[in-house]
């Protein structure tokens, strides 16, 4: 048996017995038997704009695992300066250059958790996000819990961001579309809509 | 909450996988497993950060990102003549010799602490021992030492057999001295 699918066995174990699963903080599903393919899922950290939000991924382990990273990617979307709010490709260092063959499906998945709850603005996988972040924190913060409520289950609606979007979506426009155009534009409706037009 | 049920439940699917696990592997074992395949290790390694792996698995690992020699666990410098085998009681050598990799590095026997360190140091034990050396540039220092006011002959006539043989000398020792340089360089 190849060294990746006894290594994703015996993590797989690991993973589902640890007290983070026990606590719904994080969570792995096999997709196929081969063991090259998983569903992950992790929690949005609390006091967060991601709290109550459930995030789904993607994760693929390549024939040299654990010599080289998994390859992730959120399939949930998310607003999120080092994730990108159109393809969910992520920019994590331990994911690429500072991996370590020790690392594990739990660490990484606590990693990603990490991150949610700690964005590195300066090493952005999202430019568009990153500005808002560093310019218009406050913004930012009521798309990101706009996003997590859409997307990902989180508790808090925000009507007056939804009426941006209906209002858009009437003109006909995609609502995905529209939702990324309007948060990409700081809710201005104006400038949102000459973005999807041009 | 209604999703770690389903978590759980995925649990209890492993269940008779688990009981074979751990039926072949006491529980404490855990102790002696390679960091990076998780099974207990073979050809065991321990680096100078105290972190055991099977000899094969580091070297691969040290192969994949040889620019980047870290420890898979701390990330402290590691390498492969700086990690120590280690050789229990029950040798495994016996079996797979792993004939691809290259073998395990021996371990490095220091010998016993001398006590009575100042006692090599009389004249007459014969353990005295003294070195004396210039550096990098002894011609340098010949040539300022021995030519030191020494007034050069002129260069012979063009065309004479004189001046066709210091030519030559001139050529090797210029070649010597290219050699000599790049040697230093790649030293």
């Amino acid at each position: 048996m190849a060294i990746a699918e006894q290594r994703i066995r015996r993590e797989f174990r690991e993973v589902i017995r640890s007290e983070e699963v026990e606590r719904c903080r994080i969570k792995v599903e096999l997709v196929n038997d081969k063991f090259n393919e998983l569903k992950g899922e992790i929690a949005g950290p609390p006091e967060t704009p991601y709290e109550g939000g459930k995030f789904q991924l993607e994760i693929k382990i390549p024939e040299t695992y654990p010599f080289n990273p998994p390859k992730v990617r959120f399939v949930t979307r998310i607003w999120h300066p080092n994730i990108s709010s159109v393809t969910g490709a992520i920019c994590l260092d331990i994911l690429k250059d500072q991996w370590a063959a020790a690392m594990t499906l739990r660490t990484v998945l606590l990693s990603l958790q990490a991150l949610l709850a700690a964005a590195e603005p300066d090493d952005p996988q999202d430019a568009v996000v990153a500005r808002q972040y560093k310019e218009r924190q406050d913004v930012f913060q009521k798309t990101a819990t706009h996003w997590t409520n859409v997307y990902a289950g989180g508790p808090n609606h925000a009507d007056d961001l939804e009426d941006k979007v209906r209002q858009l979506t009437n003109m006909g426009f995609e609502e995905d579309q529209a939702r990324v155009a309007l948060s990409s534009h700081n809710w201005d409706t104006a400038q949102a809509t000459d973005f999807l037009l041009s | 909450m209604s999703e770690c049920g389903a978590g759980s439940s995925s649990k209890d699917g492993q269940g008779s996988e688990d009981t074979t696990y751990r039926q072949s592997e006491p529980a404490d074992s855990g102790a002696y497993e390679c960091n990076i395949c998780l099974d207990s290790a073979r050809d065991a390694v321990v680096s100078r950060c105290g972190h055991l792996f099977c000899w094969p698995c580091l070297y691969q690992w040290l192969e994949t990102c040889p620019h980047r020699q870290v420890c898979p666990v701390c990330k402290a410098g590691i390498s492969q003549d700086k990690v120590t085998p280690i050789y229990g009681k029950g040798s495994n050598d016996k079996k797979d010799p792993r004939n691809k990799l290259p073998p395990r590095p021996p371990g490095q026997r220091t010998e016993p602490e001398n006590h009575n360190a100042f006692s090599g140091f009389g004249f007459g034990e014969g353990n005295f021992q003294m070195s004396f050396g210039i550096g990098a540039f002894p011609f340098g220092f010949f040539a300022s030492t021995f030519n030191w006011s020494d007034v050069r002959p002129g260069p012979p006539p063009a065309g004479s057999p004189h001046h066709e043989e210091e030519q030559i000398l001139s050529k090797a020792f210029l070649l010597l001295a290219i050699v000599f340089i790049f040697w230093l360089l790649i030293a």
